[in-house]
């Protein structure tokens, strides 16, 4: 079949809505986007092939190189996957402390993923807001871990440093504004009606074309999957007990809202962690043996899973890494932009999908 | 759908937004006292036992040298990715960060190394390389000769029957001079790091 | 040096843009670049303007290692900013290479050998206090005595 084409128009690498280069190739019909491509390969390093050969406490600060913005999950999958294969066991305490970090950098990545989607369709106040409360959350890690992003927290059996009684009460007060300011900024997305012109109905990803496309985490969710979510299937957020969120909409502004919908979650989440923690040791002890394993957890974009062999001597020997980001953003090119009615709208339902060029290439 | 202005003046003429609009300025930008900046000397003697550079992730961020007071970790700003794990890993508190050194204190938590060494059998040509080159080996018999056989069984490593044994594996300080020698790759050392709670029990 | 001057140079301290350039990194100084814009720490209190178009920028921020994809891309958009441009090296990675400049990687550190590097920032990634302090440490220099230079 023969098609119009009036313009194929690139965007990025530079882009001033794209935090990080990728090209988004537009095949257009006036303002009309027949079909998407995207081009990557600007942020490749070879992160899999320099994990090789090397222990634990080298490839833990690699894998959280992975991703800058949900650097928790990767160290806690990596290092889960090593205790899973040789049987470390981990202490009640740890465990719960590793969930309480593991949601505020959810919460961080989330809200900045929302700034950057008010960002893009130029709703500067909003977006401002948004990143001011997600100083709150940075606070609150920092306090706990002693860094802003790249934590170093989680380490074979247990982690590294404990929450002080001192810091439960700063971060059951930080999380308490957190809520409130969260909520308010909900209500100003849902209500706003110019927010709503430029994301209700755009960008639209229906409950088949997400599964088509192997969409994950919270594209997925706002599609209507909420079997996505794999932290149903950790063992802690099981005793835990929560529930995933979803909607049905499947646009621009269901994926928004999913996210403001999980940052809430996620301080339940960390308020019932608080209300449990038991006393004890944080450490377990235990060094890492040879087996071979494939281990998936919840990233902040989605399923994050990690195939890895290592050696009698606890050195990886072979590892793969498949991150979230790639299946988003195809599922973003191919269905998504598919039909979108302006050029204008390609970046933010880009950015809607919270692409993590990083994460995606490694 | 609301009248879209309303929302906003609400949100102007809210106290809290008209109280910060005149009187907060911005914070301070000062750095918390717990976080975990660029490690700093604490005065106390260094031993060279060199576990913060064994722990390092970083290539080339960490490493010590003699100064005329004695030997000295040195950090290089630019290579150093602040994680900390020299801090940790130190046995006598030469080097501090952040509130690291508080939290092993009060946590009562510390970084312990083992080392782990493997001879490929099927490599090892028993040149004696590795035994001649161990430091280790050097302080227990400093007669050995070249071809890594030696008449005491108090070594960290021999040669016997045309191939390398390891004898006493706990002797082992994780330098690596073994493996660097080795002209076949058929030695390696692994150093384990392993994060346990609980008390110094060997220095 | 002329009063004339010396106001020229007060002014345009103030009036700073800068853009950012993602070379390969981790992400972590991408995001500690962008809490700089927040408002607990400010940057646009300063005069300075951070918004990604190399076509108007008078400071470049570089983070990451250098990877194969930007071999002569950085170069070009080094030469679409206009004179005068300083280049800031944020974060370990465009200074080292930090974690990734091992053997079997791809990236080719330092940016320096590509373009020139004017400050850097250590750290993996620096606080938004740091990167803030060497943006307004840079920004005095970017246009000292522009015309006295340029003659």
């Amino acid at each position: 079949m023969k098609r119009t084409v009036d313009v194929s128009v690139p965007i990025g690498p530079i882009h001033p809505c794209f935090k990080e280069p990728a090209r988004v190739k537009c095949e257009t019909k006036g303002e009309f986007v027949i079909s998407a491509e995207v081009e990557l390969g600007y942020m490749k390093k070879g992160i899999e092939r320099i994990m090789r050969g090397r222990p634990w406490q080298e490839v833990m600060f690699l894998a959280e190189r992975v991703c800058g913005i949900c650097s928790v999950i990767h160290n806690m999958v990596f290092i889960e996957a090593l205790e899973q294969m040789s049987t470390i066991a981990v202490p009640e305490r740890a465990a719960l402390l590793r969930v309480i970090v593991n949601e505020l950098d959810r919460m961080q990545s989330h809200i900045l993923a929302n700034f950057s989607y008010c960002y893009t369709i130029e709703h500067e106040t909003l977006a401002m807001y948004l990143l001011d409360v997600r100083e709150h959350v940075m606070d609150e890690l920092e306090r706990i871990t002693g860094a802003r992003v790249t934590c170093a927290y989680i380490v074979p059996g247990g982690v590294r440093f404990d929450l002080r009684s001192e810091d439960v009460l700063h971060l059951r007060a930080n999380l308490a504004v957190i809520e409130e300011e969260v909520t308010r900024y909900m209500h100003m997305f849902e209500g706003g009606p110019l927010i709503a012109l430029r994301s209700r109905e755009i960008g639209v990803l229906s409950r088949g074309a997400a599964l088509e496309a192997h969409a994950v985490g919270p594209t997925a969710r706002a599609s209507g999957m909420p079997e996505t979510d794999r932290r149903i299937h950790h063992p802690t957020y099981k005793k835990l007990g929560f529930s995933p969120v979803s909607r049905t909409e499947g646009d621009n502004y269901a994926r928004i809202m999913v996210r403001f919908q999980e940052v809430l979650e996620s301080i339940s989440i960390i308020r019932k962690c608080l209300d449990t923690l038991p006393e004890g040791p944080i450490r377990g002890g235990g060094i890492p043996g040879a087996g071979e394993i494939a281990y998936s957890g919840e990233a902040p974009r989605g399923e994050l899973s990690y195939f890895i062999k290592t050696d009698a001597a606890g050195r990886v020997v072979d590892i793969s890494i498949q991150t979230p980001s790639i299946m988003n953003i195809e599922a973003c090119c191919h269905y998504m932009l598919k039909g979108v009615s302006s050029l204008a709208d390609v970046p933010s339902t880009f950015v809607s999908a919270d692409p993590c060029i990083a994460c995606t290439e490694r | 759908m609301a009248f879209p202005i309303i929302p906003y003046i609400q949100e102007v003429t809210r106290l809290e937004w008209l109280r910060k609009f005149f009187f907060v300025k911005t914070a301070p930008l000062l750095t918390p006292p717990y976080f975990r900046g660029f490690p700093e000397l604490t005065g106390k003697t260094c031993t060279h036992a060199l576990f913060c550079m064994m722990a390092c992730p970083a290539p080339g961020a960490i490493d010590v040298i003699r100064t005329p007071g004695g030997w000295q970790p040195r950090i290089h700003m630019g290579h150093c990715i602040r994680c900390g794990l020299c801090v940790e890993a130190c046995p006598n508190g030469v080097l501090t960060s952040g509130r690291i050194l508080e939290s092993m204190f009060y946590d009562n938590t510390r970084l312990s190394f083992s080392f782990r060494i493997d001879v490929n059998t099927d490599l090892c040509m028993g040149c004696g390389n590795c035994a001649v080159a161990c430091p280790v080996n050097k302080l227990i018999d400093a007669q050995m000769s070249h071809g890594g056989r030696a008449s005491t069984d108090e070594l960290l490593l021999k040669v016997s029957e045309g191939k390398c044994h390891v004898l006493h594996v706990e002797k082992c300080t994780g330098c690596k001079t073994c493996e660097n020698h080795c002209p076949n790759e058929a030695i390696r050392v692994s150093r384990l790091l392993e994060a346990v709670h609980g008390q110094e029990e060997e220095v | 040096m002329s009063i004339l001057q010396s106001v020229k140079n007060l002014v345009r301290s103030k009036s700073i843009h800068v853009a950012y350039v993602d070379v390969g990194s981790c992400n972590g100084c991408d995001i500690e670049v962008l809490a700089c814009l927040s408002p607990r720490y400010d940057i646009e209190q300063y005069g300075i303007y951070v918004h990604n178009n190399p076509r108007e920028a008078d400071i470049l921020l570089v983070i990451g290692a250098y990877t194969p994809g930007w071999e002569e891309k950085l170069h070009t958009l080094w030469e679409k900013i206009p004179d005068p441009k300083v280049a800031i090296a944020v974060g370990n990675c465009p200074i080292s290479g930090c974690l990734f400049n091992r053997p079997h990687t791809l990236v080719d550190p330092p940016v320096s050998k590509h373009i020139p590097i004017a400050a850097e920032v250590p750290g993996c990634p620096p606080r938004p206090t740091e990167i803030l302090a060497a943006v307004l440490s840079v920004a005095p220099l970017v246009f000292k005595d522009y015309e006295v230079a340029k003659r």
